[in-house]
């Protein structure tokens, strides 16, 4: 019984950081404030579901896999959201060769 | 149907605001909902493999957080060249 409400708890806990996160990606006003809210999903999210899933198996081959799984998610996160936000700010900065070429954006070239 | 399944439907709820997103926004914004889509659709392969009884289906949602960092890095450098 217990073990139930608390897979039911996690997993409730992880469908509303997702819906929040993705009410957050339609709400937020440009792409830099958008990222924020990524990163939750793919953080938070997977952490909570595979509690839940170990708290449902116990420590078993489904747990080991979840476990990957989120693995993978929290180390590639981060190196995805810094590159989408490097992506859009060449991006402003109107090209890769200008943003190599002055990287202060204050007319020098290096 | 169990836990897992219900909260692997209502996070599909999710895909309509980052669909909205991806339709309708600029291209970086769709960049960005593009990849909260894909960390979604892992966290469904996660449930719906739990729910099912099936671990070797867990590798579908490994190999899926493993190609969203590459096609997310894809998208990050071929757009910050072209526009």
């Amino acid at each position: 019984m217990a073990r139930a409400v608390a897979v039911d708890v996690l997993l409730g806990l992880a469908v509303v950081v997702v819906l929040a996160c993705s009410a957050g990606v339609l709400l937020m006003r440009d792409a830099y404030q958008k990222v924020h809210y990524v990163t939750p999903i793919s953080v938070v999210a997977p952490v909570l579901i595979a509690l839940a899933v170990g708290v449902q198996s116990g420590w078993t081959i489904s747990t080991g896999q979840s476990w990957l799984v989120v693995a993978v998610m929290v180390i590639a996160s981060p190196f995805l959201a810094h590159a989408t936000v490097r992506a859009i700010w060449i991006r402003e900065q109107g090209g890769a060769e200008r943003a190599t070429a002055d990287p202060a954006g204050n007319g020098e070239r290096r | 149907m169990t836990a897992f399944v219900v909260a692997a439907i209502a996070m599909l709820a999710a895909l309509i605001p980052l669909g909205v997103v991806l339709c309708r926004a600029r291209v970086m914004s769709a960049v960005v909902a593009y990849e909260a889509v894909t960390s979604v659709a892992v966290l469904v392969l996660m449930l719906l493999a739990e729910a099912f009884g099936r671990p070797g289906e867990f590798e579908l949602a490994a190999v899926l957080a493993a190609l969203l960092l590459g096609s997310g890095l894809v998208f990050a450098r071929f757009l910050e060249r072209w526009r």
